[in-house]
């Protein structure tokens, strides 16, 4: 009997193990579809890269209209001299926004009849990173004016910093060299005057644009050197109507970045979906954005992506070399002696990892409920999150034993979850989506007669 | 006795707390490093408190062992502490329990355990952090904090505290938007923020840790609230208000040598407020003041007071 006395915690230890061990092989799919900026009407994309104090802000341009119209201005926390700013290729940009687009994956159900030889197909091996090379523009150097820190021209711009004493004296200075600036400026760009920013004002140069051949202008990239960890957003409100999407990917070499002065949520992720959305990917996403955000009463940052940018599982896209980090505004990577780089004092083996984590934040924000200018931290979080959602495709073939009949049978709860998981993200209404389903998986739903026999357990 | 000592008021709400944040706020809270949080404290403080308590002569009062404050003290580095490793929050927990018996001027430990713990994970660990977004703005959450903070402060009479650190940050605020030009929402939108509201409710207010005297407490939580301001706007601090405290404590002991007051004890409440909190089943009222015990009741010298 005292055999017994042990058997009962056994039993019960293995039974905790076995619900809560890890799955066995964590695969995490096949890579089908992604959804990245391009799905947003007029998302801006900003890139920073920050180590210390030490910022390097890559700002995309997608401006669309006349480029004799466009100006930017920008507050900024220290006067930048030509050196600190560049022109980057908008493919860079394109490549981060690939590498941690929120992403759609598939498995496929095997064969429930066949012996169990699963799992014989290749995993999705991180990409090996493959060399590259980058490219960059100077530009020559003149400076005049009254307040003007400095002026000078980088490919396709004209750049001048500005530090003003009074809003109003920049608003007319401004103006009357001929930037184009909105109305209502004036008000806006008071409480940067008296923080004692620069202003970074950029304007096409329409002779060396014309030279350059470019159809669209390129990223503008500046270093600087600030505590100050933000990103002004108050002055693009200016006179927007609509909401206004974000895209911030923040490249650190501790860990996840995260707003402190909102909350920052992570998108739903690892959610299984309707086979049909392969096709509507894009539609999808949309919607389950839309959807998170209202029900958050649209005041929160979502973070879609964190991870350590040596590898991806599974890849969107390949991982970026370290050339294409440099261009992204990765500055730290040469710096590997350790007089350069801060280490942290740490009383664990360090584990092996690259420098960069990426943090892929969207915000998208209207005036009222984003009063403030974001600020960022960044945190020692080195978790990964990536926005993932699951296809299962059923197995089609022919199901002539017990186990494929029983497999045939679990299908129909199987789909009722996937629908009602796609309706509760995105709000889509529910008959839709089993309507799309039937149409897609028709060949797998028993007839009415399989069902009645089934009933006797004679199917 | 539960509910009886006022400390299991605030274990139950910082409990209750951290149910709410893993429940529906989707933080990094790992219930794992909670756990590794109240194991640490709880352990620590019975280690320190037996070492400790058979080193010290004369002191012939039963030595409590003082669980509760280790486990309050657990409890808030849980919520504001976040950490990678399980060692992070170990060290977090256990410098905090361990600064109580160090950093001590006559008998009154004079660091916010919680407090300190936080600072030795920050500047020691490389993966610590705090998330000062982490509860969002949302009306119902200072109302929630506001209100449970209250009925805990009203209990021990420290509310001074509170409303001078809130009152002159919240004024120093105004002033810098005025300044600047910003609309005033802008100005609510940086004060409704609940890391603020937490540690103006329940941080700063631990009655152990601050100046013994009413006006010797409004100063100095005036002094952190304007440590503060500066570290936050001017240095860009996202934890700047702990960095206040943590500079700050030391003025405790300067405060309390200018202004002196009785110390407070969980045991006995407060002198000023007279509000006694009922530790033990009622005691024998028959006259002839037979309670538990001659301390209960004659209040001793001030800065003398049990080991916390």
């Amino acid at each position: 009997m005292k055999f017994f006395r042990f058997l009962r915690p056994l039993l019960l230890a293995i039974v905790i193990v076995l619900c809560f061990a890890p799955r066995a092989w964590a695969f995490c799919g096949f890579y089908v579809a992604k959804a990245d900026t391009k799905l947003y009407n007029k998302a801006s994309q900003v890139v920073i890269a920050r180590n210390g104090d030490r910022t390097v802000l890559t700002m995309a341009n997608d401006f669309q209209g006349e480029v004799k119209d466009f100006a930017m201005v920008v507050p900024v926390p220290t006067v930048l001299q030509k050196e600190q700013v560049r022109v980057t290729e908008p493919k860079i940009i394109e490549r981060l926004d690939a590498f941690s687009a929120p992403r759609l994956v598939e498995y496929f159900d095997s064969d429930p009849c066949a012996p169990l030889y699963e799992y014989d197909r290749p995993l999705a091996l991180p990409a090996p990173a493959a060399s590259n090379e980058s490219a960059g523009a100077r530009g020559r150097d003149a400076s005049l004016g009254v307040t003007v820190e400095a002026r000078f021209n980088v490919g396709e711009y004209d750049i001048v910093i500005l530090s003003a004493k009074e809003s109003g004296g920049l608003e007319t200075w401004l103006q009357r060299n001929g930037y184009k600036i909105p109305r209502g400026a004036k008000q806006l760009l008071k409480p940067y005057v008296r923080s004692s920013m620069k202003f970074f004002v950029a304007k096409v140069n329409l002779d060396k644009f014309e030279k350059s051949g470019y159809q669209f202008l390129r990223p503008l990239q500046i270093s600087y050197q600030s505590p100050r960890f933000m990103l002004p957003i108050r002055l693009g409100m200016i006179n927007a109507t609509t909401e206004q999407d974000l895209i911030v990917y923040i490249l650190s070499a501790e860990g996840q970045a995260e707003i402190t002065n909102y909350r920052t949520v992570k998108i739903p992720s690892d959610a299984n979906i309707p086979v049909f959305v392969k096709n509507e990917f894009g539609e999808f996403y949309k919607s389950m954005f839309q959807t998170v955000y209202t029900k958050e009463d649209k005041k929160v940052g979502f973070l879609e992506y964190a991870w350590d940018m040596s590898n991806c599982d599974p890849c969107s896209a390949d991982p970026l070399t370290p050339e294409e980090l440099k261009q992204a505004g990765v500055f730290w990577l040469d710096d590997n002696s350790p007089n350069n780089v801060t280490v942290p004092p740490n009383f664990r083996r360090p584990l092996p990892r690259s420098d960069v984590f990426i943090s892929r934040l969207h915000v998208r924000y209207t005036r009222d409920k984003f009063p403030e200018d974001l600020i960022f931290q960044q945190t020692g979080n080195r978790e990964s999150f990536q926005g993932r959602y699951v296809l299962q495709h059923p197995f089609q073939g022919e199901l002539k034993c017990q186990a494929g009949r029983e497999y045939k049978r679990s299908l129909p709860k199987r789909f009722e979850q996937e629908a009602q998981t796609l309706a509760k993200l995105t709000n889509w209404n529910i008959q839709d989506i089993r309507n799309k389903m039937k149409l897609s998986l028709s060949n797998l739903r028993l007839s009415w007669w399989e069902n009645f026999l089934s009933w006797f357990g004679l199917y | 006795m539960l509910l009886k000592d006022i400390r299991d008021y605030q274990i139950l709400f910082l409990a209750s707390f951290l149910v709410l944040g893993i429940g529906t706020r989707d933080w990094t809270l790992r219930p794992e490093l909670i756990a590794v949080a109240i194991a640490t404290s709880l352990s620590t403080q019975l280690v320190l408190s037996l070492i400790l308590g058979r080193w010290s002569f004369g002191n012939n009062k039963a030595q409590s062992l003082n669980l509760r404050s280790a486990l309050i003290t657990s409890l808030g580095l849980s919520l504001l502490l976040r950490a990678d490793h399980w060692t992070t929050m170990a060290i977090a927990v256990a410098s905090a329990i361990a600064s109580k018996f160090i950093f001590r001027v006559g008998e009154k430990h004079f660091f916010n355990p919680g407090n300190f713990g936080i600072i030795c994970a920050l500047i020691f660990t490389g993966d610590a952090w705090v998330s000062p977004g982490q509860w969002g703005e949302e009306w119902w959450y200072g109302l929630v904090f506001a209100g449970t903070g209250g009925m805990v402060l009203q209990r021990i009479g420290r509310w001074d505290t509170t409303a001078a650190f809130l009152g002159a940050y919240s004024l120093l605020e105004a002033i810098r938007n005025l300044w600047l030009g910003w609309t005033w929402d802008v100005y609510w939108h940086r004060l409704m923020s609940g890391s603020l509201l937490l540690f103006a409710l329940f941080m700063i207010t631990d009655p152990r840790s601050m100046p013994n005297s009413r006006i010797g407490r409004v100063i100095w939580a005036m002094c952190i609230a304007g440590l503060t301001f500066i570290l936050r706007n001017y240095f860009f601090l996202s934890t700047a208000v702990f960095w206040a405290l943590f500079i700050l404590a030391p003025l405790t002991i300067l405060i309390d040598f200018l202004w002196s007051a009785p110390r407070f004890s969980w045991q006995r409440g407060d002198e000023e407020t007279r509000e006694y909190t009922e530790v033990r089943t009622e005691a024998s009222f028959d006259g002839n003041f037979r309670g538990n015990s001659k301390e209960e009741f004659f209040p001793s010298a001030p800065g003398a007071s049990s080991v916390q």
